[in-house]
C-alpha cells in the first residue's frame, strides 16, 4: 500500500530509506503505518510469531534511457523467516490493477522475489475469521489511510527518523524487524481479548 | 433459543454432504494406517473445530493411536499496537518426544496457527510431525506449510458445519456449508 515513492524517492538503490518509527503505548519502536490494515496485519503476524519488516526494500521497476528509476515498488512487508514479501490492498479496484500492474513487472524482472498481494477480500476473510469484521470494513479504502492511533503516538511520542535515531535498530536494511517470541504461553497485555480458535 | 432448524436456515450453501465427509475421511483413515504401518501413532486435535474431525478419524485409522488435545488462542484484534502472543489454552496431556505425530486440522487457511503448532511441536521432538487437514482453503495462504493429508480443497468461502463455528454455532451441523454473507454482515 505504499509504493508511492517519486523516481527522487528511489534513486537506483534498491534499499528503501527506512520508513519512520514511532513508539507505541509500551515504549517499543512501532512504525507509523500507512494504512490501518497494515497496522492489524503487522498485529497479527506478531500474534503469531512470525518475524516481519515494514517497508524494508524498494524495487525498481521502470527506468527511463538516462537509466534512472521513474518507477519502484516498495512492498508493504517481508517476511524474513518464510522469504515472503506482502503487499496489502484495500483500496478500489481501479488502484488495484495499477498495484496488479506493477507486480507482473516486478515479478518479470525478479523472478526470484517470492511476493503475495493480500486484497481486501482476504484481508475482509481474515478479519471475519478473527470475529473483527467490523473492524475490516472501517480499515477498506480511504478510511483506512489514517489511523486514530498512529495519528495520536504520532503527535504524543517523538518519531525517530533513522537518521537522527543513535540507538542500533535490531532490523536488517535500516527497516523495523519485529521478532516475536515463540512462547508457548504468551502474555497478552492486560484488558486484550483473547478468542479462542475455532 | 435458535434451534438447528433455524441454524441450518443460515446455510446458503451445502459444500460438503454428510456422506461425502465420511467416505473422505474413510479413504484417508486407510491411507494413514497403511502409511504408518506397524508403528504406534498419536492423533493430536487443535480444539475446537477439529473434535469431530478427529473423532471421525480416529476410528478410521486400524492402528494403535493415542489422541491428545491442544487449544490455543486465536488472534481477536485490539486497538492499541500490540495484542500479545498466541498462547496454549492447552497443552498435550503427555509427551510426544519420540513419537510419531499427526496433526488433526479441521481447515487451513491462512496457515498462521498451523506454522505457530508445528514449530511448537517440532521443539518437543516428536520422532515425525505430519499434518492431515479436512479442508484446505488455499486461496487464503499465506504461510505455506506441506500438508500430509488433504480432505477436500474448498473455494474461497467461508464455511461452517461439522465443528467449524461462527460465533461459537453451527459446529453440530453434520455437514459443511457456506454461510450466508447475511448472518455476518447484518447489524447485531
Amino acid at each position: 500500500m505504499t509504493d508511492a515513492r517519486t523516481p527522487e524517492d528511489n534513486a537506483s538503490s534498491l534499499a528503501a530509506g527506512p520508513p519512520p518509527v514511532a513508539l507505541d503505548g509500551s515504549g517499543r519502536p512501532w512504525p507509523v503505518f500507512a494504512h490501518g490494515s497494515e497496522a492489524e496485519m503487522a498485529r497479527i503476524l506478531d500474534f503469531y510469531a512470525v518475524a516481519w519488516d515494514y517497508e524494508p526494500r524498494t524495487f525498481p521497476i521502470l527506468w527511463n534511457l538516462e537509466g534512472e528509476v521513474v518507477e519502484s515498488f516498495s512492498p508493504d512487508f517481508y517476511l524474513p523467516e518464510l522469504g515472503l514479501y506482502l503487499e496489502m490492498t484495500t483500496l478500489k479496484q481501479r488502484l488495484v490493477r495499477k498495484k496488479n500492474r506493477k507486480l507482473r513487472r516486478l515479478r518479470e524482472i525478479y523472478p526470484d522475489i517470492r511476493i503475495k498481494l493480500f486484497y481486501a477480500r482476504d484481508f475482509r476473510a481474515m478479519m471475519l475469521k478473527y470475529g473483527r469484521l467490523a473492524l475490516a470494513d472501517s480499515l477498506s479504502g480511504t478510511l483506512g489511510q489514517v489511523v486514530p492511533e498512529r495519528l495520536e503516538a504520532i503527535i504524543e511520542a517523538p518519531v525517530l527518523a533513522a537518521v537522527a535515531d543513535p540507538e542500533p535498530r535490531p532490523a536488517s536494511r535500516g527497516a523495523r524487524r519485529h521478532r516475536p517470541n515463540l512462547a508457548g504461553a504468551g502474555d497478552p497485555s492486560p484488558g486484550k481479548e483473547a478468542f479462542v480458535e475455532r | 433459543m435458535r434451534t438447528s432448524t433455524d441454524l441450518e436456515a443460515d446455510i446458503g450453501e451445502v459444500l460438503l454432504e454428510e456422506g461425502q465427509i465420511q467416505a473422505r475421511i474413510r479413504e484417508l483413515g486407510a491411507q494413514i494406517s497403511a502409511d504408518y504401518a506397524g508403528r504406534q501413532l498419536t492423533l493430536v486435535s487443535v480444539l475446537k473445530g477439529s473434535l469431530p474431525f478427529m473423532a471421525d478419524l480416529m476410528r478410521a485409522i486400524t492402528l494403535p493411536l493415542r489422541i491428545d488435545l491442544m487449544e490455543v488462542s486465536s488472534y481477536g484484534g485490539a486497538t492499541t499496537e500490540s495484542s500479545g502472543l498466541v498462547r496454549i489454552l492447552k497443552d498435550l496431556s503427555a509427551s510426544i518426544e519420540g513419537e510419531e505425530v499427526l496433526i488433526c486440522e479441521d481447515i487451513i487457511d491462512t496457515g498462521l496457527t498451523l506454522n505457530y503448532l508445528v514449530r511448537y511441536l517440532g521443539g518437543k521432538k516428536p520422532a515425525s510431525l505430519r499434518i492431515c487437514t479436512l479442508l484446505d482453503k488455499p486461496a487464503r495462504r499465506l504461510v505455506e506449510i506441506p500438508v500430509d493429508y488433504t480432505g477436500f480443497v474448498i473455494p474461497d468461502q467461508f464455511v461452517v458445519g461439522y465443528g467449524l463455528d461462527y460465533g461459537e454455532l453451527y459446529r453440530n451441523l453434520r455437514f459443511v456449508g457456506v454461510l450466508r454473507p447475511e448472518v455476518y454482515t447484518s447489524p447485531e
